[in-house]
């Protein structure tokens, strides 16, 4: 076990991997300077801004554009009636259909606050009050505005969804001890501090985009989709990007309508998405409900669970949030039954939100273990360690390295669980109820392919150059650590050049993916870059290291010996005697046999080359166990989260400093979703009536304690080069469960559905 | 926003008459309810009249007779005013515990008056045109919608939209006095329920300016809270308020003096005076405290999803009264300690 | 037609003088016109603090002031922290120390805020800074580091 302790930076172990080295981006940062996409100058910009549908369902009749193209500096209205040409793009897989239009202001209003109209001006001010003159004349249809919606239904079962083995009913009919409980999650946001939004060029053919991007190539690709190029025409520049936690990896229909504008316009445009704007330009977390079933004997043994899941997606396209994805795997079970429907409402489609799928199953598998250990008079810790599952049972394959007991049992131990108070309402603290509870998570190493180029220049200065992405989690830091290790150059003389789609191709910054790959292809890289440094050193003429002999050499600290003890030069002087300006060398981590310029394309730009968690031989996860401690007013309702601590299993640490602050990160957007976070919409017509930051409350600063972040994980080199697993996903996974566990433990009263607002305690 | 032209006044006076020669023209002060509400599309002013720089108006006077308060004060200056903390702790309360600092540096006292409210209805005219604050006689489109902050006190069948305001809650509970260029108005009647008029919020009349808010020195306002109960710990209006001044006769237990006022319950910042007659003169028990505070919501109506507030509130009443009363004397603490 | 005013701005001690309409923001004046584009846009109606910056010293949200109403005060931005030379500003110092930041937009707001919370004095305890940080929205969630770096930055200014 490591419990980190804080540690100042500045020792040499630091820019290696594993140090703790502070954010290598951070004093553009810290400084105002780091340019995020609406921020870079443009000449002769125009401002576009959209107005969004007030209906849930029907069709666009007319659009009195008249009044509005009138106003002050007015360049353009785009309506459903303009055919902007665009073409439908491929899914992540890169499955395209043929040869379908795709209207990004469809005359077809779907959702609610569905983009419509888009008006073009010289300032965004001016736009804005044009929109208002925009008069939209709709025959409006009957909607269905949420997955409670007596019309939603029960909707459509999703057969690639189901799992089972064992016989569970029987199983769970023959089980002495049975618990069932129905669990709701509602629909949840990104809430991104960086609205999203572009600016869009055109030269001649040639596009460039500036767009918070997850993605730089798989967005490129799918624009260039939509507007018939050439991939290799796109541009996205997204250097820095301020928090995506999924929402950020695709274009979307604004982003068309911008593109299509400014090449109508011939000008610069840009166009910034409001934030009420941002709740339904593009999905957050469906709204889900489970129901789960546990049968286990009187000692606490786990015969079957049975689970049947449903979450809502939009009329356009099945999009599921899979609660069951965590269901069978936490838990050792010889009888398992899973099956997952999506319902149809008119909302726009779902997307991926920190820890999709894992988030809400934790949350009802979770809750339904606490249950059953309350059920069965025992310790919710014991009954978790009692059904530890020994290999993946539904795969049948063995974990790489599944740490999770380790997890409970050091969580435990730095949390106090020994001094639990095991009976309901039975601890307090100062008039307030107290509680405690636990909550793991678990999610799947993600591999995918990468590529990095490294650049040693002739004054010894070390590049990184990758088109991947930092988007808060590190990737700047972590891969200047990789290239000064393999490289033996101090971080100090390493440049990390990111988020560029013109630059090498990178997985997502998403699915926890991304760290993984991108030091593999880096360190791929940067060895090549060495051992070919090194060539030069040794055969070229006017090396000093030419004819001694030496069969290799060293580079250390930036300097290159024979001996690590013998006379050393600096690489600016080796590149010097040598006569180079530049070395350059590119690197992959594709298979040999997918080094076809088509193959490297399609891996850079679509999910094709992305493998789960079971394809190789073993199945391989992050793991976590959550500790809360929660304080509850009787009188109020209210409940604050007092303390807490959570044990992950991540694997190796490429920086310890910043994967304690993504893991925070993830426990409190965690803390937000069991205590606050709730898309609310009129049910007469679909509207989200909380889309800002004051009504769609996420925690401030005094809703979070110290949270102590504790790793238990060690090197897994199946899931990766370096042996590291994924960390920004699953930091959330498991966190509303303990809470709602210790919310339980607090008042007797069990929620089973988030947010545990104050209503639902007093 | 849609365009509108920017003066700086140069006198209360010259910025009154603006207000009175010129249809939509609108005052500006702090900004934050005036300029988020254009954002909206709610407000519309033609031209914005400026008066946060005018000197003499955002004074702080405290002496044994009570607080003077200038219209233009910040809500952060007299949130940390030393006097007013004394004196009036209940009203620093409100002020500290609402909106953000920076927010509180830059709204008034007067503009904190003069909020409008956060129904989500009366927030989005291009979805929901029916609204008869914005619109008298369009309707109400919140009733029968997602009411879960709406009032269930002082509403009407032409609106339920809550007054979120803190301070005026606290104002309300202490006898506060609004000043304006004309005439003296006591708090409780400066606002409106919205009745059949739901657009008007206040008495205030065409172009007529607070110019300050007096305070009346009491002993239950020096022995005061703000007790304000929400889902977030900070940063948000309330889900149910109270702002409690209490005294209690030299036996230590019987109550003198009392004032309860409650807010994020009703249309306009709500006195209970009914729960004031019951305890006066009462020795105070956490059970008669507790049975007294539940007149807070005599006639409560509730739509629904805002029917929590009816439990919540009379609890937070019942909380901040046992809360005083135990500073005040310790001896209560154990007979109240369970309750508080 | 549209009417724009000239506005003759102090920010950072340094003069702008801007073409802009009478309803721009401050916010949009410094980010659009200015090319100041630290001070950060998170909600434009004064939900996150992203937009906090100082005028007179006090911390405001630029979001929620209009640019004519800035004339004449004094304006400082996250560009105008850091000293001449460009030593950061002891709070810059502790937030890259304790990593009070990951995707960095809040951060300017984070760090314009924090220095007005150690000159008010708001620094006493934990959930005092809690309390009077919580102004400014961390999706990221780098709240404790932040509560860390403004203890520190406290502690040193003490000093």
């Amino acid at each position: 076990m490591t419990i980190m302790e804080p540690r100042k930076h500045g020792s040499s172990a630091d820019g290696a991997v594993g140090g703790r080295l502070s954010r290598f981006e951070g004093r553009l940062k810290i400084t105002g300077e780091a340019v995020y996409a609406l921020e870079y100058p443009a000449e002769n910009l125009a401002h576009a801004v959209l107005i969004q549908s007030t209906i849930a369902a029907g069709r666009v009749t007319a659009v009195a554009v008249d009044e509005a193209l009138a106003a002050p500096g007015v360049l353009m209205v785009l309506t459903p009636d303009e055919d902007l040409g665009l073409m439908v793009s491929a899914d992540w897989q890169g499955n395209r259909p043929e040869e379908k239009p795709y209207h990004p202001l469809p005359r077809e209003v779907q959702f609610n606050g569905q983009s419509i109209v888009a008006v073009i001006a010289e300032s965004r001010e001016q736009a804005e009050e044009a929109a208002r003159l925009v008069r939209i004349t709709y025959e409006e249809q009957q909607g269905v505005a949420s997955l409670d919606d007596p019309k939603a239904g029960e909707g459509k079962l999703l057969e690639q969804l189901s799992v089972a083995w064992g016989d569970a009913q029987a199983a769970l009919a023959r089980s002495p001890v049975r618990i069932e409980g129905t669990y709701r999650t509602p629909r949840e946001y990104h809430c991104a501090m960086e609205p999203h939004g572009l600016t869009a060029a055109w030269q001649g053919d040639q596009l460039t985009i500036w767009e918070p991007s997850q993605w730089s190539h798989g967005m490129a690709r799918m624009y260039a989709e939509w507007f018939s190029l050439p991939v290799e025409n796109v541009r996205i520049i997204s250097p820095f990007i301020g928090g995506g936690f999924g929402s950020k990896g695709q274009p979307l229909a604004f982003g068309a309508v911008a593109v299509a504008a400014a090449c109508r316009l011939g000008r610069p445009v840009r166009l910034a998405v409001t934030r009420p704007q941002n709740f339904t330009s593009y999905g957050g977390r469906a709204a889900t409900r489970q129901t789960i079933a546990l049968g286990a004997t009187e000692d606490g043994i786990l015969q079957a669970i049975v689970h049947r899941g449903a979450s809502e997606t939009s009329v356009y396209a099945d999009v599921p949030e899979q609660t069951g994805a965590a269901t069978p795997i936490l838990y050792k079970v010889e009888n398992f039954s899973s099956e997952s429907r999506v319902v149809p409402v008119n909302t726009v489609s779902p997307g991926a939100l920190r820890g999709p799928g894992k988030n809400p199953s934790a949350f009802g598998i979770e809750c339904a273990m606490e249950e059953l250990a309350y059920a069965l008079g025992m310790d919710p810790l014991e009954l978790r360690l009692k059904n530890y599952a020994d290999r993946d049972y539904q795969s049948g394959k063995p974990w790489s390295t599944r740490m999770l007991r380790e997890a409970l049992t050091q969580g435990a131990e730095a949390f106090g669980w020994a001094r639990r108070s095991a009976a309901p309402r039975s601890m307090r603290r100062g008039g307030k109820l107290i509680g405690w509870g636990i909550g793991c998570g678990t999610f799947p190493v993600i591999r995918a392919p990468s590529e990095a180029m490294i650049r040693i220049l002739a004054n010894g200065r070390v590049q990184v150059v990758s088109g991947s992405i930092d988007m808060g989690q590190g990737t700047y830091t972590i891969l200047a650590q990789t290239a000064s290790e393999a490289l033996g150059v101090p971080v100090e003389q390493v440049d990390v050049v990111l988020g560029d789609s013109r630059l090498p191709g990178a997985a997502i910054a998403g699915g926890s993916m991304l760290a993984g790959s991108i030091t593999g292809a880096v360190h791929k890289a940067a060895l090549a870059a060495r051992d070919e440094l090194i060539g030069l050193a040794l055969g070229e003429a006017g090396s000093p290291f030419r004819n001694t002999g030496a069969n290799t050499l060293a580079i250390s600290e930036g300097r290159i010996s024979a001996r690590e003890d013998g006379p050393s030069l600096p690489l600016s002087q080796l590149m010097a005697a040598i006569g180079r300006e530049e070395i350059e060398v590119r690197r992959n981590t594709l298979s040999d046999d997918a080094q076809s310029v088509e193959d490297q394309n399609k891996a850079w730009t679509t999910m094709s080359r992305v493998q789960g968690p079971t394809m190789g031989d073993y199945s391989m996860h992050s793991w976590c166990a959550h500790f809360a401690e929660v304080e509850v007013d009787e009188d109020f309702g209210t409940v604050r989260v007092s303390r807490m601590v959570s044990a992950f299993d991540c694997g190796r640490l490429y920086n310890p400093k910043l994967v304690e602050s993504q893991w925070r990160g993830g426990i409190i957007m965690g803390i937000g979703q069991a205590l606050l976070e709730e898309g609310v919409v009129d049910p007469r017509n679909g509207r989200t009536m909380n889309a800002n930051l004051g009504d769609y409350l996420v925690p401030t600063n005094a809703d979070i304690p110290d949270l102590q972040v504790i790793s238990v994980g060690v090197p897994d080199l199946n899931a990766s080069a370096l042996g590291g697993k994924g960390v920004g996903e699953v930091g959330i996974v498991g966190v509303a469960p303990a809470i709602a566990n210790a919310v339980f433990h607090a008042t007797g009263k069990r929620v089973r559905d988030l947010p545990i607002t104050l209503e639902k305690l007093i | 926003m849609l365009d509108f032209s920017y003066t700086r006044a140069r006198s209360a006076d010259e910025a009154r008459a603006s207000v009175a020669a010129q249809q939509g023209t609108a005052l500006l002060a702090g900004g934050t309810t005036l300029l988020d509400l254009a954002k909206c599309g709610v407000e519309r002013p033609d031209s914005v009249i400026d008066i946060s720089h005018l000197d003499g108006l955002s004074g702080i006077a405290v002496d044994g007779s009570g607080a003077s308060i200038g219209a233009l004060a910040k809500m952060s200056a007299v949130a940390d005013h030393a006097d007013i903390r004394d004196a009036f702790p209940a009203i620093a309360l409100s002020l500290s515990l609402a909106a953000s600092q920076q927010l509180r540096n830059m709204a008034t006292i007067g503009g904190n008056l003069l909020q409008r409210t956060r129904c989500p209805y009366f927030r989005d005219p291009a979805t929901f045109p029916d609204c008869n604050k914005r619109n008298p006689g369009s309707g109400c489109a919140a009733i029968g919608g997602v009411t879960r902050n709406h009032a269930v006190l002082g509403t009407s069948s032409h609106c339920i939209a809550t007054y979120h305001g803190d301070l005026a809650v606290a104002l309300a509970a202490f006898d506060a006095v609004v000043q304006t260029d004309r005439r003296d108005i006591a708090i409780d009647a400066f606002f409106l329920t919205p009745d059949d008029r739901p657009d008007r919020e206040t008495v205030l009349e065409k172009a007529e300016m607070i110019t300050g808010i007096t305070i009346p020195a009491s002993i239950a306002a020096r022995q005061s809270t703000y007790l304000k109960v929400r889902d977030r710990q900070s940063y948000e209006f309330a889900a149910a308020s109270a702002a409690i001044g209490l005294d209690l006769e030299d036996d230590g237990v019987t109550i003198r003096d009392l004032r309860v006022a409650l807010g994020g319950i009703a249309t306009k910042p709500w006195r209970a005076r009914s729960i004031e007659a019951g305890l006066i003169g009462r020795a105070i028990t956490p059970e008669i405290v507790t049975s007294a505070s539940r007149l807070a919501v005599e006639g409560a109506v509730s739509q629904g999803g805002n029917h929590y507030k009816i439990e919540l509130a009379p609890r937070v009443v019942a909380r901040a009264i046992l809360t005083v009363a135990a500073s005040l004397n310790p001896d209560l603490n154990p007979a109240l300690g369970e309750t508080a | 037609m549209t009417r724009t005013i000239r506005l003759s701005l102090d920010i950072n001690e340094r003069r702008y003088e801007l073409d802009v309409e009478p309803r721009v923001t401050l916010l949009d004046a410094l980010r659009d016109h200015a090319g100041l584009t630290g001070t950060k846009k998170g909600c434009d109606q004064g939900q996150c603090g992203a937009c906090t910056c100082h005028i007179d010293g006090q911390r405001v949200l630029s979001c929620l002031t209009l640019a004519a109403q800035a004339e004449g005060r004094r304006i400082t931005t996250i560009e105008g922290i850091a000293t001449a030379n460009g030593d950061l500003h002891p709070v810059q110092l502790a937030f890259m120390e304790h990593d009070a930041f990951q995707c960095g937009y809040c951060t300017p707001g984070q760090i314009m805020s924090a220095v007005a919370c150690i000159r008010e004095g708001r620094t006493g305890s934990d959930d005092e800074i809690r309390e009077y940080m919580s102004g400014n929205l961390c999706r990221c969630g780098a709240y404790n580091s932040i509560v860390a770096a403004v203890r520190e930055a406290a502690e040193m200014a003490d000093a």
